[in-house]
């Protein structure tokens, strides 16, 4: 027990760490490629024939690996309305259903992701002259996956604290 | 199976993430007209097929990095030489600053926390009445979400797949509106201790200019650049975000390579939350308008009311309820597609719904029970929720008012506009 938790907890790290290298490598290529594409447009009169279809792939990107951050301390946009208001057990209890079913929902957007790459690879989908576009999509599946995987944490995390009170967060 | 409505509806007050309880119904929409479901990742993947976008984590993360250095004091220095000689000159000059900067910081409660931090004390070391201040400081956190290149004003028009910079021109007269209206209660409100900050000084002017030097061409390049029609709204947000980093990092150095990562984490975990339901509602939004619900919408609205007045006075209505409960990007990209034909067969001009829209989500923010720059400033000042509901209340009027103003008089969103 002890030692599973001890490699669940090294995979986290490691996971925190590749997820903000991941961050900072998009989201600086992102202004680099921004700017210079402007630069070259306007001193030039040229620019990278797939800088702006990279572009719009980092953003797909970004838009991924941000939500898997924000899912990472569970930081995603919600309503919150009620939960102010249920006592504490209760609460705790809505957090199990609910953490729970944000798991299994991105786990089947996951699933059905993959399924829309798997057909991307066997049509031979090509983006930007001659990258395979599975490659790139492929974030999709993966994304969604690791969120669905911190969602279901959560819900066994929860579900812990709801027989050990004392100890729970 | 009629019961997943409810259900999901459920889940979401309950505090749901909103990207997965969309993902959820758009799923099950597609499952029931038997659609393979692959159509949830075609649908997101969109995502990469918007130019324009790119434009929200530039901006985004231009804003994060400009509240971590030392801008917010070097704005309140400049604003203060330049209006503090007015009657209830600080109150003015919070105001101000605070529009300002939320235009660039996109209305996500960091203003409350990188400048409310600032002028909340000072408020009160000017002898303003606590109450007062607090009410100020957390209604002007959201004050400026109509002035470009704020980040609502640019998921209205992708969303509405209207022009940016329409929208852009459309905000300016209703944003000054509102914040001529709380200095107008600011003033009337402090008659008695109605202090000027200071006496105009040129030198003071001249001395904060010159500290603000290396931030002070951003609004000229960015806004001069867009509304010329030399940079297109992602172009400017990559010159800015790059500016932004150049100046703060290289130049001025107030902030270390070491605390980049972090800011970049935290403004893209802003970024990555308001796309991931922008990605989510694309699949929904389809559905929903391949079974007609604008259709239904509208044969039911029209039922209620007749004329474009009428349909307005709904329109508010509906709004402040969905504001109370619910964020302002969310609304955006769930509500508008729904909202916009019905609008535009009363003859709802597409621009001015999106600045009625937009302005009275900005009311959300202070609405109770659940406004969120309610919460923020509970937090951020260490009050009970409670007290802030009522500081802000008087605020809220005023703000209410103008809403009302922008809405019934189309004209002061499209006068800009040719």
């Amino acid at each position: 027990m002890k030692r599973a938790e001890s490699i669940l907890g090294s995979l986290e790290r490691a996971g925190k760490w590749g997820e903000d290298a991941l961050l900072v490598l998009i989201l600086t290529t992102m202004i680099l490629l921004a700017a210079a594409q402007i630069l070259l447009r306007n001193f030039f009169d040229i620019g990278f024939i797939w800088g702006d279809e990279i572009l719009r792939m980092l953003v797909l990107w970004l838009a991924v690996a941000g939500a898997l951050a924000a899912s990472r301390s569970d930081r995603h946009i919600s309503i919150d309305v009620l939960n102010r208001f249920l006592p504490e057990q209760a609460s705790r209890a809505v957090k199990v259903v609910i953490h729970l079913f944000t798991a299994v929902v991105c786990g089947v957007v996951a699933w059905y992701a993959l399924q829309f790459v798997k057909t991307s690879h066997e049509f031979e989908d090509v983006l930007l002259g001659t990258v395979p576009a599975w490659i790139l999509q492929a974030v999709l599946p993966v994304g969604f996956g690791l969120i669905a995987w911190r969602y279901a944490l959560f819900a066994i995390r929860d579900v812990a604290g709801l027989f050990r009170p004392g100890q729970a967060e | 199976m009629i019961a997943v409505g409810p259900i999901l509806l459920l889940l979401a007050l309950l505090g749901a993430p909103l990207f997965a309880v969309i993902a959820a119904s758009a799923m099950f929409g597609f499952s029931r007209e038997g659609i393979d479901l692959q159509a949830i990742a075609i649908e997101f993947y969109g995502i990469a097929e918007m130019p324009i976008l790119l434009a929200i984590p530039l901006f985004t993360f231009a804003g994060y990095l400009l509240s971590e250095s030392g801008a917010p004091r070097r704005l309140v220095r400049l604003t203060s030489a330049l209006l503090g000689w007015m009657p209830a000159g600080l109150a003015i000059v919070s105001l101000a600053a605070c529009a300002f900067f939320t235009a660039f910081t996109g209305a996500s409660g960091v203003t409350i926390i990188a400048l409310g931090a600032l002028l909340f004390p000072a408020l009160q070391q000017a002898g303003y009445p606590e109450k007062f201040n607090l009410g100020l400081v957390t209604s002007a956190g959201s004050l400026g979400l109509l002035f470009a290149p704020s980040l609502p004003l640019i998921l209205y028009g992708i969303v509405a797949e209207i022009p940016v910079e329409d929208l852009f021109l459309a905000g300016i007269l209703p944003g000054f509106l509102m914040i001529l209206m709380l200095s107008g209660y600011s003033v009337w409100k402090n008659r008695a201790v109605r202090v000027p900050l200071s006496d105009f000084s040129w030198r003071e002017v001249g001395a904060a200019v010159k500290e603000a030097a290396w931030e002070i061409p951003l609004p000229v390049v960015v806004l001069g650049g867009i509304y010329s029609g030399y940079f297109a709204i992602s172009e400017a947000a990559a010159v800015t975000a790059l500016y932004v980093l150049v100046i703060d990092v290289l130049i001025l150095r107030e902030i270390s390579l070491k605390q980049l990562p972090k800011i970049m984490r935290e403004s893209m975990v802003l970024v990555g939350g308001i796309l991931v339901i922008l990605g989510m509602s694309l699949a929904s939004t389809n559905y929903m308008i391949d079974t007609g619900v604008p259709q239904k919408l509208l044969a039911w609205v029209s039922a209620l009311v007749t004329s474009e007045l009428s349909f307005l006075l709904l329109l508010l209505a509906f709004l402040l309820v969905l504001g109370a409960i619910l964020d302002i990007f969310s609304a955006i990209v769930l509500v508008v597609p729904l909202i916009l034909p019905v609008a535009m067969q009363f003859g709802v001009d597409p621009v001015h719904l999106g600045i009625v829209f937009l302005a009275t989500m900005q009311l959300g923010y202070i609405t109770p029970p659940v406004g969120l720059n309610l919460f923020i400033a509970s937090y951020r000042f260490d009050r009970p929720v409670v007290e802030l509901y009522l500081s802000t209340l008087p605020f809220f009027l005023f703000l209410l008012i103008s809403v009302a103003i922008i809405a019934f008089w189309p004209g002061l969103s499209l006068a800009l506009l040719d």
